[in-house]
Order: C-alpha cells, then structure tokens, then sequence
C-alpha cells in the first residue's frame, strides 16, 4: 500500500497543480467577466438588463458539462477557425463563463446592499455616477463580496474535475491514470485524490466562513 | 432552409425522439430519487448537527464539511468503484444504484444546511410552547418546528433541486444512460454535436424553467405568510 502511494504521488501531485492552474486563471478571468456583467445589470436598462439576465438563466439551466461540451465540441462545428480551441482554452472558456454567473449574481447583490443613499450623496457632492461608484460604493460592496466569493473559488477547483472528460491531465484524470496500473488499488488512489481536493478546498471554505463572520455578506445564489 | 438543415438537422432529432425521451424519463426518475434520499439523509444531518452530544454532531459536521470540499465527481466514483458487495443486496452496487446514491448523499450534504437554517430560525418560543402542553422531542418536531421550518426554507430546497438535476448529468460518467446520455449517443453515432448537444441544453433549460417556476409559487405561498 505504502509502495502504491509513493509511486502514484508525483502524478497526483502533477494532477493537482494542474488543477490548480486551472483555478487560478478561471477566478480571474470568471471574476473579470462576472464584475462586468454584475454591474451592467445594477444600472437597470432594459436593453443590458434581459440579454444579460438571458446569458446567466442559460448557464444556470444547463449542465456545465454541456457547457464544456458547447466550447469544445460545437463551436470547432461551425468551421471558423478561430473557434477550433485547444483542451485546455476550451475548458478554461467554459468554466470562467459558468463561473461569471455566480460572479455577477454576487457582485449585484452586493451593489444593491449597499443604502442607495450613500451614492446619492456621492452625486450630490458633484461626482459623477462613474466617480460615486468607484470611490464610495464599490468599496462598500467588496466588503460583502470577499465571503461568498470563497464559495465560488470552491465551485471553480470542482467545476475543474469534470474538465477531465476532454482529456485535461487535472487531478481526478491523474487519478484514473494511477488506477489502471493499479487497478486493486482503487479505493486508495480515488481516497488519496479525494482527500488532495480536500486539503484544497476546506482551507478556503473555513476562510471563507472566517470572513463571513467578520464582514457580513450577499448569500451565495444557488 | 438548407442552413438550418445545416446547423440543426430536426430530422436527425425526430429519429432520435424516442431516445431523448428515454433519457429525460431517467433523468427524472435519477433526480426524483435522488431528491427523497437527500432529504432523508439531510433532514437526519441537520437533527443531529444541532444536538449537543459530540457523539452527534461531530460525525455530521464531518460529513458536511467532505461532501461540500470535494467534487461529486470523486464521490461518484469513489461509491461506484469503491463500495464493495453489500451483504444485505448479496452484490456490488450497479451504475444506476451508485450514481443514485452518490448524487443523493452529496445532495443530502447541501439540503441539510438548508434544513438547519430553517429549524434554526424557528422562534425559541415556539418550542417552549410545545413543551408546556406537554409534547415530546419527536413530536415537537413532527408537529410543530418541522412543518414551519420546512416552509420557511421550500424555496432554497427547490433551488438547490434544480441544482440536483444538473448534476445528475454526471452520472453518464459510469455509463448510467439519462439525458445527457442520449446527446453523446447522438454524436457518437452521427457525429452531429449540435443536434445532440442543443436538444439535451433546451430539454434541460425547460426543467430549469420549470423549477424556476414552482420556486416563484412556493416563495409566495409559503415565504411571505409563515412568520413567527
């Protein structure tokens, strides 16, 4: 037992920091999407408001693995070239997509917390609205941001396992690798991948209730 | 009308209508026992999260706090491939049984805080009141915090239930054949993405638009009026 895990560590290891990578680049550009559609929506006009909310109730209805399948699979249908993606672009494209839902959710939420009296204020201080946004209520609104962003860091690094299916050498794909030269040793291999995950996420939920607890928050939408 | 034949052949689909209807009726059934086990299990969590006996509440805290750090995918295969014969069935789980088990114990995990929130904001009142008439634990909770705190939280359950038939879709994983199942079927058959992909999307957009809507009628059925 002790010999199947030295021998299948590295890989799993090589898996996680993979999924890692993944995880890294999918919050920023997730959260860079999702800060842009968030706050478009807070200005309220119908015209940004129903595609924008037609563009996060189509990624909430659906899978994400269709979305996944959506990138890789039917876009290289059309024959446009620059739509033929690679795995690794293709899976990073989908999951920062699913991710900017959540993102957007949040961030409105969080712009609506804040007493509309505070920007009026700002406006009647003779700022601009773009100046009031920035300077007095964003500053408010991350506040309540940070706790249940650690909610949706945690969806991204298990979002990242399903990434797998195209063949991406992430953590749960390392995993299946080690079990078919182990194939008795399945239960431990699935048990060790399972647990990395673990030492992965917990850190960042408990982090997260800690700033729960400290800041206040939006809830996380469902 | 050659180019919509060209981006989305219906008549492909029409041929594979009995399929795709064969996976929605498994999909449904997939989530509908998945969604019973959840709340069993979640409603078992949330009682015993809330006692104070260590004995109780620690091995609940723990397995929330594992089913929520790691992705259903692992839990998937860690019950499929890992759980042994089982003495009472006399053989090893199938992919139909461990998909179902899978998806419903990782449900169980998330519907269980749900349920505590609710127990939790039962007012204390309510309980000393049930306790002067003399009521035991059991029925306290059968007659009297239950049914309030169930109301209270329907909505976020129903929610959380849409999320439970998304996640269904990964139970094609281990080769469980269900909606999603009759999308890859049509392109591994005809190497058709978009008449497989898009009719699975819109079949699970209209479940997503349904719950959606039984949400909004049991947020103003139940949300509004039970206030203690």
């Amino acid at each position: 037992m002790l010999e199947v895990i030295v021998s299948t560590m590295p890989f799993l290891l090589e898996g996680l920091w993979v999924t890692f990578e993944i995880s890294m680049i999918t919050i920023f550009f997730g959260s860079l999407i999702g800060v842009l559609v968030g706050m478009l929506r807070t200005l309220n006009y119908a015209v940004i408001n129903v595609p924008l909310g037609a563009y996060i109730h189509a990624l909430r209805g659906t899978p994400f693995l269709i979305h996944l399948y959506f990138v890789y699979f039917m876009l290289p249908a059309t024959g446009i070239s620059w739509l033929q993606l690679e795995a690794f672009p293709a899976a990073v494209i989908a999951l920062s997509l699913y991710t900017s839902t959540y993102v957007a959710e949040i961030v409105r939420g969080a712009i609506q917390a804040v007493p509309r009296g505070q920007g009026e204020a700002a406006r009647s201080t003779g700022m601009t609205a773009l100046q009031s946004m920035w300077y007095v209520v964003l500053p408010q609104a991350l506040k309540l941001m940070i706790p249940p962003m650690g909610g949706v860091y945690v969806i991204i690094i298990k979002g990242t396992s399903i990434v797998s299916v195209i063949g991406i050498a992430e953590l749960v794909r390392a995993g299946e690798h080690a079990t078919q030269r182990h194939p008795r040793e399945l239960m431990l291999i699935y048990g060790m991948t399972a647990l990395m995950y673990f030492a992965y996420c917990y850190p960042v939920l408990r982090l997260a209730r800690w700033a729960e607890t400290k800041y206040g928050g939006v809830r996380l939408p469902s | 009308m050659d180019w919509i034949l060209d981006f989305y052949n219906y008549r492909v689909v029409a041929q594979y209508l009995p399929d795709f209807a064969r996976g929605l009726g498994a999909t449904a059934w997939i989530s509908l026992v998945a969604l019973a086990i959840s709340l069993s299990v979640g409603t078992l969590v949330a009682i015993m999260r809330m006692s104070t006996r260590q004995l109780l509440w620690r091995p609940a805290a723990a397995y929330v706090q594992a089913i929520r750090s790691t992705p259903l995918l692992i839990q998937i295969y860690l019950i499929y491939f890992t759980v042994p014969a089982l003495p009472l069935l006399g053989r090893r789980l199938d992919e139909l049984e461990g998909g179902i088990i899978a998806l419903g114990l990782n449900a169980g995990a998330y519907m269980s805080e749900i349920i505590r929130a609710g127990i939790e904001s039962i007012s204390r009142g309510q309980v000393e009141g049930a306790q002067s008439v003399g009521m035991t634990y059991l029925q306290r909770m059968r007659y009297v915090v239950m049914p309030q705190a169930i109301a209270r939280v329907a909505p976020t359950l129903l929610g959380q239930t849409a999320v439970l038939i998304k996640d269904s879709s990964l139970v094609s994983f281990i080769g469980v054949f269900e909606l999603f199942g009759a999308g890859l079927l049509v392109y591994n058959e005809r190497l058709m993405p978009n008449e497989g992909y898009l009719t699975v999307a819109t079949c699970y957009l209209a479940i997503y638009a349904f719950m959606l809507w039984v949400t909004g009628i049991a947020q103003r059925r139940l949300g509004g009026t039970a206030t203690a």
